[in-house]
């Protein structure tokens, strides 16, 4: 599904994207985790084409991301409100995402309808425009588009964190659900490590734009990224020089 | 305390992003504002012979006591309009140990570095020392320069008062701006009393009676103090910020949109933009008051038909310029959004093209009724129509690709300057010259109507061969199109 070779970022002289080598395959679900400037969202961003790297290129099913639209028939992602037409209601958001895809306004009524849970009333017929949401339920008209469009890929940066407990265990659902009964490979970022572990089979641990732990989620996994993220610089290093011999 | 909010405040000012990051700008708008207040001195200084030529029966001194309180009712009526209540800023000091009186203390003091408040100064300031200062003394003169800055300050507090109140309750600015109108009609449309009687009532007696300017002060510090307790035993976000309450937001369609499929869409969207946010409605409205530049040229037989060009050009496609300059900025808080959406850059921009379309043919539809001034200044605005839907709208988009800065679409456009950069300023020259640079040289033919048949010829090829542009357009934007990712990016 994703194949990133030799991939590179600078901004001011520091790499913040060095991905020699990574492939990803259809159905797979990924957990990115990693400190804040880990360089995820930068890599997020660079897999939907919208920062240019420095080296290297990305391929979705083959075809490089790069100045094609191909990927975007089968893409769906959101990293933040700027992926939000933030004056519009959700409706007319979720008609126009719909549309876009060719869905007329029944359909779209009719995929929504499967989502009621997830918006726990509080998306559809408040009549709000989309800016006066509170940033959770911002993230709920993002993810719940996503799902509109019915994607063979789908990429959220970090959905956990401002979304309540209620429609955290409902994301969760949605994203296993999505993988393993319509085989979407999903790319999940978050600084919640149990959620991570919970819904990914592959986690990927980026540190200073490296990936450097790519580990099949196990038992023991959780305790491993604690051991991680709890401990610090000399579990760190003892990872790079592995990576490195590896 | 209160020196640190004033520090604050000065840092907010020249950080603000309405100021404008680089220096040219900054240059530039000091100069305009230098200007407008020359404009507004020179206005103060022949003050006396602007009065004496207004009202040559009259004496001098009782046309500008006349004139003052009229004045003031226009004053307050521009205030409550564009007078931004200084409220968001006291949000990050409302949770620390700050005492509420100095908090709501540094709220009404900003409140008085309001433009506003200078211009009576500046206005009337030069006549009390030209001719009230000889004639009738030091105290009067300072009676009146007092009675001046008092009646500013009372303005400033009751329009504050005013807005803060309508935040709450719309009606309330309803019931205002009624009043302030009925005040004006009563003098003006049914002539029951005279506005500049009444003072001269108060003004005539101050000459007479300096201690009087006691009564303007007592006015302001009685605002000043109402303001005060109100906004200490207000002082919760959701009375303090300027939005109004909430009322339900309903979806719309756009019916006829709905034929032309994603461009319709795109460009039904863009309409909504335009609609629901504030800075993008108020270029919308300067659009709609540039319908009535043709009185002002068009009444003056001196203007030539070279002059009907320009007019015609701006009253047909003065949404084109305004709206268009600050093209794909208006999208930039959602750019990431669309970029990675399945839309396809070609939609993107014929939606663009079917927006001006829209707006223009509108526009030209409302130029109509200057058939008054003969049907060849309608063929003219006609000719500029093509010309605007042919090669200005390509201009614009052109230029569109060019442009890497955000707006941010809630705040107002008065004094805005956020988004502006050297390409708005790059692009005015290809719009206003290019018309001209067609038109010109047939007229030195004295062939003038083979100019504009140039010029409606030339609109008219840009409007057929448009398909080609769009791919041009494109072509450019993909080299771009990261630079501009970026830059909207960039909060």
């Amino acid at each position: 599904m994703i194949q990133i070779n030799d991939l590179k970022k600078v901004y001011n002289g520091v790499i913040v994207v060095n991905i020699p080598q990574l492939e990803i395959k259809a159905g797979e679900s990924i957990g990115l985790v990693g400190n804040n400037g880990a360089g995820k969202t930068t890599l997020f961003r660079m897999v939907l084409d919208l920062i240019r790297p420095e080296a290297g290129e990305i391929l979705l099913n083959g075809n490089k991301v790069a100045g094609g639209e191909d990927w975007k028939n089968y893409t769906a992602s959101y990293l933040d409100e700027g992926f939000l037409i933030d004056y519009l209601t959700p409706e007319e958001y979720f008609y126009f995402i719909g549309g876009l895809h060719q869905q007329n306004k029944t359909q779209v009524d009719e995929a929504l309808l499967s989502l009621t849970d997830f918006f726990n009333g509080e998306i559809l017929k408040k009549g709000k425009y989309i800016r006066d949401l509170s940033k959770g339920n911002q993230c709920k008209v993002g993810v719940g588009a996503c799902m509109l469009q019915k994607p063979a890929l789908l990429m959220l940066d970090e959905p956990f964190a401002n979304i309540d407990p209620s429609t955290q265990f409902r994301l969760k659902n949605i994203l296993k659900e999505q993988n393993k009964k319509h085989g979407v490979t999903t790319i999940v970022s978050s600084h919640d490590l149990n959620h991570v572990t919970d819904v990914c089979e592959r986690i990927l641990l980026m540190e200073k734009g490296k990936i450097i732990k790519d580990i099949a989620t196990s038992s023991s996994t959780l305790s491993e990224l604690e051991e991680y993220f709890g401990v610090g610089q000399s579990v760190a290093s003892f990872e790079v020089d592995r990576e490195e011999n590896h | 305390m209160i020196s640190t909010f004033f520090n604050h405040e000065l840092k907010s000012f020249w950080r603000s992003k309405n100021t404008g990051k680089s220096i040219a700008i900054k240059i530039v708008m000091g100069i305009l504002i230098f200007i407008m207040f020359l404009y507004v001195l020179a206005l103060g200084m022949f003050l006396d012979k602007i009065l004496h030529s207004a009202f040559p029966a009259a004496d001098l001194t009782i046309s500008f006591c006349g004139i003052l309180l009229v004045y003031y009712l226009f004053d307050l009526l521009t205030r409550m309009q564009l007078q931004e209540l200084p409220t968001l800023k006291v949000q990050p000091y409302l949770h620390l140990p700050v005492k509420r009186n100095s908090v709501v203390g540094y709220l009404a003091l900003t409140a008085l570095l309001s433009f506003f408040n200078l211009w009576p100064i500046v206005i009337f300031g030069p006549f009390v020392i030209k001719i009230i200062l000889p004639v009738s003394g030091g105290l009067v003169a300072l009676a009146f320069f007092v009675s001046i800055i008092a009646l500013a300050l009372f303005n400033n507090y009751l329009a504050m008062y005013i807005k803060r109140k309508a935040n709450l309750n719309g009606w309330v600015f309803l019931v205002a701006g009624a009043v302030l109108v009925l005040a004006t009609s009563g003098d003006y449309v049914w002539h029951l009393y005279s506005l500049r009687d009444i003072s001269y009532l108060f003004f005539g007696n101050l000459i007479k009676l300096p201690v009087l300017a006691l009564l303007p002060i007592i006015l302001a510090v009685v605002m000043y103090c109402v303001n005060f307790f109100y906004l200490k035993q207000n002082l919760y976000l959701e009375e303090l910020s300027s939005k109004k309450a909430n009322a339900y937001k309903s979806s719309t369609e756009i019916p006829l949109l709905g034929r032309y499929g994603s461009v319709g869409d795109l460009a039904a969207n863009e309409i909504k933009l335009i609609l629901r946010n504030k800075r993008s409605r108020s270029a919308l409205i300067m659009g709609l008051v540039f319908m009535f530049y043709g009185l002002i040229f068009y009444t003056n037989p001196k203007m030539g038909e070279g002059f009907k060009i320009f007019v015609g050009m701006f009253m047909t496609g003065v949404f084109i310029i305004n709206y268009g300059q600050f093209m794909f900025s208006w999208q930039g808080s959602h750019f990431d959004g669309l970029l990675v959406s399945k839309i396809k850059f070609t939609d993107f921009l014929k939606a663009k093209y079917l927006l001006f379309t829209i707006v223009s043919t509108v526009a030209f539809l409302l130029t109509v009724p200057y058939i008054y001034f003969g049907w060849k200044v309608v063929l003219i605005h006609f000719i500029m129509y093509l010309w605007n839907l042919g090669v200005n709208t390509t201009i614009v988009l052109f230029f569109a690709n060019r442009n890497y800065k955000r707006i941010d679409l809630s705040k107002g456009a008065s004094f805005n300057w956020e988004g502006v950069g050297a390409t708005q300023l790059l692009l005015s020259f290809p719009l206003i010259l290019l018309p001209y640079a067609v038109f010109l040289p047939f007229k030195f033919l004295k062939m003038p109507d083979v100019g504009f048949a140039a010029l409606a010829i030339i609109g008219l090829i840009f409007i057929l061969t448009r398909n080609f542009w769009i791919k041009k357009l494109e072509a450019d934007f993909y080299t771009k199109r990261f630079k501009i990712a970026e830059g909207f990016r960039n909060k």
